[in-house]
């Protein structure tokens, strides 16, 4: 957190969907600084560079300085509006803070030593549970990324919060549980695929949002067969 | 193929598909997603193709997720049957796809793959789509 970015805002005027699509006509994306007890600031930012910066990952845990009527505000990203089709952010918040306000912010998961696992290198599958983990701290003392080593690591087993070494003065915010970050499933055998004959038979359905399973799974293609 | 267990109703209208889709934009559960551009019904049928493509194609690495659900039945008169007489009957089942959803997702595979195997999916599906990685998820 040595070099922080400064970033050059100007003040929106007017707010509302009117001058917040204008903005955005302009090559600009709208966005709003508030917190640290101070009345909140409607401003503009350069969209490329806003997008470069949220394409090279880790921006919601990378402080800012943005310069705004000739006065730097140290904020942090909280949210960022994405267009639904095609991704373009349309408007991005951004927290105030001060070196003494304790925040949470998610900090993404790197995962190191996957050729030093025997889990997978003998065919297991790396399955993510958390790409990003809750932190709370001082902004100054913000992670770029926390590391969980994976060596070692045989098929079944589970790696915990335990299992990552945080900095000190970082604390997960679930504390209650020594949750699950990644597990090494095993691997799956892929049946033979004979004369596949859709019969149109039933054998899935979800009661939730999404259906999962694993891909080498073929129990569709045996029943149909 | 995917389909309700049980229904309050039989049958469904039409019914129009409207603007761009509100919830599932982005990705939930994996690295890697296929992401609709175009608004169409998708058929149980393709979204089981399109799966079947990508399983096939990754073979023993990786997990999928469906982020769709074909919950719309819809109704046809059987062949050389006159006008009338009432509503046809549920003959398969349809999810309306509104642009911006996120219809599958990938993950335990390398970029490459994963990209190929959208690419055949998106072949039996009738929608335009783009690959959609995670940020840092390379």
């Amino acid at each position: 957190m040595s070099d922080i970015t400064v970033l050059t805002a100007a003040a929106r005027e007017r707010v509302g969907k009117g001058s917040a699509r204008e903005a955005r006509r302009q090559g600009k994306i709208p966005a709003v600084i508030y917190g640290d007890k101070k009345s909140p600031a409607s401003i503009t930012l350069e969209r490329k560079l806003l997008v470069r910066h949220l394409e090279s990952g880790g921006f919601f845990n990378t402080l800012f300085d943005i310069e705004l009527d000739g006065k730097l505000n140290r904020v942090l990203p909280r949210d960022v509006q994405l267009h639904p089709v095609t991704d373009v952010p349309e408007h991005i918040d951004f927290l105030r803070v001060s070196s003494t306000t304790r925040i949470s912010v998610e900090v993404p998961v790197e995962f190191k030593g996957e050729d030093e696992s025997p889990g997978l290198k003998t065919g297991g599958v790396l399955n993510v549970v958390r790409y990003n983990i809750e932190v709370s701290c001082t902004p100054d003392l913000i992670p770029t990324s926390l590391v969980l080593n994976l060596s070692g690591a045989e098929i079944g087993d589970s790696l915990h919060i335990s299992a990552v070494s945080l900095p000190e003065g970082v604390t997960p915010t679930i504390t209650d549980r020594d949750f699950t970050i990644a597990t090494i499933a095993a691997p799956t055998v892929v049946k033979e695929e004979t004369a596949a004959t859709d019969d149109g038979t039933d054998t899935e359905a979800s009661d939730g949002d999404s259906t999962s399973e694993s891909a080498g799974e073929e129990t569709e293609e045996g029943n149909d067969s | 193929m995917l389909s309700p267990k049980r229904t309050k109703y039989r049958k469904a209208h039409k019914g129009r598909i409207h603007g761009n889709a509100k919830g599932g934009t982005q990705l939930n559960f994996g690295a890697y997603g296929l992401k609709a551009l175009t608004p169409a019904r998708v058929t149980a049928r393709q979204i089981e193709a399109a799966r079947r493509a990508i399983t096939r194609h990754i073979r023993r690495a990786g997990r999928v997720w469906i982020r769709v659900f074909p919950d719309v039945p819809v109704s046809s008169k059987p062949a050389e049957v006159r006008m009338g007489k009432g509503k046809g009957s549920p003959e398969f089942w349809v999810c309306r796809v509104k642009p911006g959803r996120i219809m599958f997702e990938l993950d335990g595979v390398p970029r490459d793959l994963a990209k190929q195997a959208f690419t055949l999916a998106s072949a039996k599906l009738p929608v335009d789509t783009r690959f959609i990685a995670r940020v840092g998820g390379d």
